[in-house]
């Protein structure tokens, strides 16, 4: 009996992995089926009478004819879809940059300085994921009006003459609009990182005659690259799919990204396909500094281990 | 995201191209038919004012026999966009035929495409549908319609006479109307200037750069590039010549440098909240937005321009009846319910669009208080469906290069 009992502690091989079948499952039914659904209706064909689109299933039949209208209508001469590419690309990137120098301190006030009020500043800190997204930004278009509160502030204390449009088509309305909304996600994710960084190896640092500046630059700073990777990881990715940020605080097609366009493409019969070769078009782009991601925290993960 | 209204997803997935009905379109694609829809047996009909289109009625159709009593204790399924129907309208229904024990269950849609998707799944049986004069073609086509028996709906007699046997459905064997509504500028006189109604060429004022960042433009890829046309005195809105789409394209694109416009379909709330001075308006939205004046402001700032010698594009929505349907006669009955002078007056006075109505003139809308003094220009007279112009489905391969102007407008190329 006691060595049937000892022979409890073992199991059947397929026991552990089995604990990663429920995420398993979760990742095939809903990512690797509706990737699967998009690639279908992508390559697929259109319903003739009803314009929408027919998913083929067959990989054997499929038809790169919404791929190859794509490019044209990306780089072919008339590539009318390029300056929202560009115009996307650089919303994201200056959008993140902010989030990044915003949050950095925040992030790193709340590790090292915050004490006690660590977990309330957390809370805070988390506060605006409880007011829906829509919300918030359609709080920002009432401060935003002309003569909303924003206006009424800067022409009061004399920084603007006459109110600022800035919901009349303002990159830079859309690119805050996109700080604001995914800040969060950058907090804590650096939050995260820092939280690990090691204090003794700081004490170290200071011990050895650093400077609070050189240890910042020298240790903090390097350790908690892999958390601003994934900040900027987090942050990045869900703006280059946001559309409504734009719709809200802008409405124009001045500062139209890709997400509008797939948008305006599921909306409009016989465009199904397109709004489906948009989005696999801006996987494969978003897919190489997924990639690098993986990659590096691969290396750092092996260099901690060694 | 913001309220969208419902007559733009109308539009929008109006635009989806019928001038060309589906033998055309099935002959296009070969004999693939995943419709199930029977392939055109007299051949493509093209359903437009200058050559009208009798839907053929199969005998197998389902067309209810004369003299039926209503269900007992039904649930009538009425499929229609949001916020188009009155629930008092509804309710007097209910009441209407208390006796037989009547529920009606609204259900809504966003869009005719959404629509379209949720009926072909069939799992919900729904009796009536509120579709596009443009859609008709295509749900005849797959077979989703259940012929009318005339003998229920007598208050046909009501309507504009161009309605009891329009050009979309000559007979009327499937559709009666439900509203109608013109496409034009509406502005505010306290920040606009210039009399928008008196200028030379009034389509030319939203390219004006001193609005700018205070424009709007319909999320309409028909309407958008139509209005256009309209301007360069192009009268064809279902034009497949590819010169014409070019122009309006560029002269889009300009317009999107030019002044920011706010593209949306939000004219009805934007334009009383000063986010935009002057904008292309629906008629039925600017009905409507009277009621959307911030708390202490006047309506009578806005007005809104249709052409006066009714020039200008005109459209109209209709009622149809479902073969799914359990419950035909109610449905018969709810037709005839919603074409009753006050009936469709009060479901007007809470949606903002007009009924064809025979005693509805336009005296009498401002009389009654369903629309303002100074929009009076939104009424929408019979005349107009002979000097207007309509969208007409076009067929796909034209559809798909108005697509790809609108799309290169929206872009912001």
């Amino acid at each position: 009996m006691a060595t049937s009992d000892r022979a409890g502690a073992w199991r059947p091989r397929w026991f552990w992995p089995s604990f990663a079948a429920p995420g398993m499952a979760w990742l095939v039914v809903l990512f690797l089926l509706p990737f699967y659904v998009v690639l279908s209706i992508a390559f697929g064909a259109v319903d003739p009478l009803f314009r929408t689109p027919v998913p083929v299933w067959n990989p054997v039949q499929w038809n790169p004819f919404q791929f190859q209208l794509l490019f044209d209508r990306i780089f072919g001469p008339d590539g009318f879809l390029g300056p929202a590419f560009v115009r996307t690309f650089a919303f994201v990137a200056a959008a993140s940059a902010l989030c990044l120098l915003l949050a950095y301190p925040v992030a790193y006030y709340v590790t090292r300085y915050a004490g006690r009020r660590k977990g309330l500043l957390l809370v805070a800190l988390l506060a605006p994921f409880w007011v829906s997204y829509m919300m918030r930004m359609l709080a920002w278009v009432n401060l935003l009006e002309s003569d909303g509160m924003i206006n009424r502030l800067l022409v009061g204390i004399g920084v603007l003459g006459e109110p600022f449009p800035w919901l009349a088509g303002q990159p830079v309305t859309v690119t805050l609009g996109l700080v604001y909304g995914y800040i969060p996600y950058m907090v804590l994710a650096l939050y995260a990182g820092l939280d690990r960084v090691d204090q003794r190896l700081l004490e170290a640092a200071r011990d050895l005659g650093a400077s609070r500046r050189r240890t910042f630059a020298l240790v903090t700073l390097p350790l908690s690259r892999q958390a601003i990777l994934a900040g900027l990881v987090v942050t990045a990715l869900p703006m280059f799919g946001d559309y409504f940020t734009n719709d809200l605080l802008s409405g124009s097609p001045r500062t139209s990204m890709v997400g509008n366009l797939v948008n305006d493409a599921i909306g409009s019969p016989g465009q199904g396909g397109q709004a489906a070769a948009l989005v696999l078009v801006m996987m494969v782009i978003l897919a190489v500094p997924m990639l690098a991601y993986i990659r590096t925290t691969g290396q750092a993960s092996r260099e901690a281990g060694r | 995201m913001a309220r969208m209204s419902r007559r733009a997803f109308l539009n929008r997935s109006a635009a989806t191209a019928l001038a060309v009905s589906g033998g055309v379109l099935l002959s296009a694609c070969g004999d693939r038919d995943p419709t199930g829809a029977p392939p055109g047996a007299g051949g493509p009909q093209l359903a437009s004012p200058e050559n009208p289109v009798t839907w053929p009625v199969p005998a197998d159709a389902g067309r209810i026999a004369d003299g039926l009593a209503p269900e007992q204790g039904a649930t009538l399924r009425v499929y229609n966009w949001s916020e188009y129907i009155y629930k008092k309208v509804v309710q007097d229904f209910e009441k209407k035929y208390k006796k037989y024990d009547v529920k009606v269950q609204v259900s809504t849609y966003g869009n005719m495409d959404e629509a379209v998707a949720k009926l072909r799944g069939g799992q919900v049986a729904f009796d009536v549908l509120f579709p596009t004069y443009d859609y008709l073609g295509k749900l005849v086509q797959g077979n989703f319609l259940r012929p009318l028996n005339h003998s229920y709906i007598s208050n046909i007699e009501q309507v504009w006479p161009a309605f009891q046997n329009p050009w979309y459905d000559q007979g009327w064997n499937y559709s009666v109307p439900y509203t109608i509504y013109s496409t034009g500028i509406a502005w505010r006189v306290d920040k606009v200037k210039d009399d928008i109604a008196k200028l030379p060429n009034p389509y030319e004022a939203l390219w004006d750069e001193q609005y700018r960042g205070k424009v709007g433009i319909l999320d309409d890829y028909r309407e958008g590039i139509g209005m256009t046309l309209l301007k360069n005195g192009i009268t064809d809105l279902n034009t497949g010549n590819q010169d014409h789409l070019n122009l309006a394209r560029d002269q889009l694109v300009a317009l999107a440098k030019a002044v920011r416009p706010r593209v949306n379909t939000n004219d009805y709330i934007d334009l009383p909240e000063s986010k935009t001075w002057i904008t292309q308006a629906w008629s039925g939205d600017m009905v409507n937005a009277q009621y959307y004046m911030p708390k202490g402001q006047s309506a009578d700032v806005m007005r809104y321009w249709f052409p006066e010698d009714g020039k200008g594009p005109v459209n109209s929505d209709l009622i149809v009846l479902l073969r799914t349907g359990k419950n035909p006669v109610l449905g018969h009955l709810f037709m005839n319910h919603l074409l009753d002078y006050d009936v469709a007056v009060e479901n007007m006075s809470w949606n903002g669009y007009q009924p064809p109505q025979n005693k509805l003139d336009p005296a009498e809308l401002v009389s009654q208080e369903l629309l303002p003094k100074n929009l009076e220009a939104a009424t929408v007279l019979p005349s107009y469906f002979d000097t207007g112009y309509r969208y007409l489905e076009l067929p796909g391969e034209v559809d798909d290069r108005w697509h790809a102007a609108w799309q290169e407008f929206k872009a912001g190329a």
